[in-house]
């Protein structure tokens, strides 16, 4: 297993397009193609930080079909450890950057007879993608986007372009909401229904999608968790022999990588599983924070994602 | 037991209570496991639910009594003469059906290889689908060579009603064509066949 290899990218185009969403575009620094990609995916941007290097995962935007330049959306979040400000206050048109690879843990099935996509704000990068995907597909779709007023839908003319009719605004300040038990008790047989956003929608929707009868396998859901703070802790890295110490607003993947650790990842956002490492010793709890272990594997003790879980112990120890 | 991991593997019916609409179906000796669901499905159906749970629950037979699915009365159950005739009600019940639907099939392999094939073409997925396997294990195999569809075949080695090859009957399955593989015997040494053995009774 090897970490995700970056690539260097330049920024060509910044644009505010809400009060707390900047629109990036990015071009590879030696002026060549950009990697492939289908939509769903994200790429992990690094950040030289002047305190941390910040790595965060972004969903890909932009057309699959166009691989001179990568597009990504940046909401600028309240409690930010630093990625997003850095993102929004420091870069600038010239500025470079590290990505890694796309990687797509939110792809639409291909088989789908019907696809239902549902995003709540930031949550429609992922499904501009998408819709380039889905043109010309022969399965019909339906975009359902709320957002807080009208000024933060990001992306308004592009979806409108593409989806039409399709698309489905919804404006808390209008009173608007996503009628859920309608949209989702009566969808045709083979439909798939992909959810995208903050936790309180993904969880609306899979919980209301549970309540009708829809088998996991046809409901799919992407957030990323941004590493949550917690209280200091040390590490003991069982392989390379040494401690690490974890700082409260560090996260355990990014103490251990400071100490010249490599740990594989994909995602940095715990969905992908990538970074799973076991536990070969512990005196304390477990703070699970990731979407990818089961409750079982959560209370066994015995597997921990490092890019976003951390430990109140005294001691633990990671295969590593 | 065979390696191939395309060979279909069935176990029991259960009732699947967290779907919302049932559709079941049987042949021949499936008839007592679909019954079994049904007296599953109406045990665990809350008083108030049970409305709904089987406005929408149909059970569709053939080559089965009908009367103890009318006996029970909740569901709406239909009997069909021929496999075929069940199966195009099926598709047509499936062309309305929403999501929330689950789907319960027993009988011989060959009667549920067909439900899902037509399954498949509505992207259900192994977590909506149930089937047991019961009766006869004679296989629909289809012809690597000439693509003809052979039926009810109990034997190793049959000749291939399309272009009368003499074909070994695989463990390899194929959901599309809903059939098992079969690929010339005596390609080699024409005339030459293995003991020809009823081994699918």
């Amino acid at each position: 297993m090897t970490v995700a290899q970056t690539l260097a990218v330049v920024v060509t185009a910044i644009e505010q397009v809400t009060p707390l969403i900047k629109h990036f575009t990015l071009a590879a620094a030696d002026g060549g193609t950009l990697p492939a990609f289908s939509g769903g995916s994200h790429i992990i941007v690094v950040m030289q930080g002047s305190l941390r290097t910040h790595r965060n995962p972004y969903s890909l935007l932009s057309s699959p079909q166009r691989l001179d330049t990568y597009e990504i959306g940046v909401r600028r979040m309240e409690e930010s450890r630093g990625g997003s400000h850095f993102m929004h206050d420091h870069l600038k048109v010239g500025s470079r950057l590290e990505i890694a690879h796309p990687v797509n843990l939110f792809g639409l099935e291909k088989i789908a007879r019907k696809h239902l996509l549902i995003a709540g704000g930031i949550g429609i990068t992922p499904f501009l993608a998408q819709l380039e995907d889905l043109e010309g597909a022969t399965a019909p779709y339906e975009l359902h986007y709320a957002v807080r007023s009208p000024e933060h839908a990001a992306f308004l003319d592009r979806l409108r372009n593409r989806a039409g009719e399709r698309l489905h605004l919804y404006c808390d300040t209008e009173n608007q909401s996503i009628d859920f038990d309608g949209l989702l008790s009566a969808q045709p047989l083979g439909t798939h229904v992909y959810v995208c956003g903050p936790a309180g929608l993904i969880n609306r929707v899979v919980d209301t999608a549970r309540r009708f009868g829809w088998p996991d396998s046809h409901v799919h859901s992407e957030k990323f968790s941004a590493p949550p703070v917690g209280d200091a802790f040390d590490v003991f890295l069982a392989r390379t022999q040494i401690s690490v110490h974890v700082p409260p607003d560090n996260s355990l993947m990014e103490s251990i990588e400071a100490a010249g650790v490599e740990v594989p990842y994909l995602c940095r956002g715990g969905v992908c599983g990538f970074c799973q490492t076991r536990v070969i010793e512990l005196e304390g709890e477990l703070v699970h924070n990731d979407h990818f272990l089961s409750d079982a594997e959560k209370s066994g003790g015995k597997r921990i994602m490092p890019c976003v879980s951390r430990a109140r112990c005294t001691r633990l120890v990671l295969d590593l | 037991m065979s390696t191939i991991k395309s060979k279909p593997v069935y176990s029991p019916l259960a009732a699947d209570v967290t779907g919302r609409f049932h559709l079941l179906l049987g042949f021949a000796e499936g008839g007592g496991p679909l019954l079994r669901v049904l007296e599953e499905l109406e045990a665990s159906a809350p008083p108030s639910g049970a409305p709904e749970r089987f406005s929408r629950t149909r059970v569709l037979v053939a080559a089965t009594p009908l009367e103890p699915f009318l006996k029970r009365g909740l569901a709406r159950a239909q009997h069909f003469e021929t496999a075929d005739e069940l199966l195009a009600e099926y598709r047509g019940l499936l062309e309305s059906s929403v999501m929330g639907t689950r789907l319960y099939i027993a009988g011989p392999e060959h009667f549920i290889g067909r439900v899902m094939q037509i399954a498949l073409e509505f992207n259900l997925n192994t977590d909506e689908i149930r089937a047991e396997a019961v009766g006869t294990l004679a296989r629909r195999v289809h012809c690597v060579h000439c693509r003809a569809g052979t039926e009810n075949v109990v034997t190793n080695i049959v000749r291939c009603s399309g272009c009368g090859r003499w074909l070994f009957v695989r463990d390899h399955y194929s959901r599309r064509f809903a059939a098992y593989m079969g690929v010339m015997v005596d390609a080699e040494a024409p005339g030459e066949l293995p003991p020809v053995a009823e081994i699918y009774p």
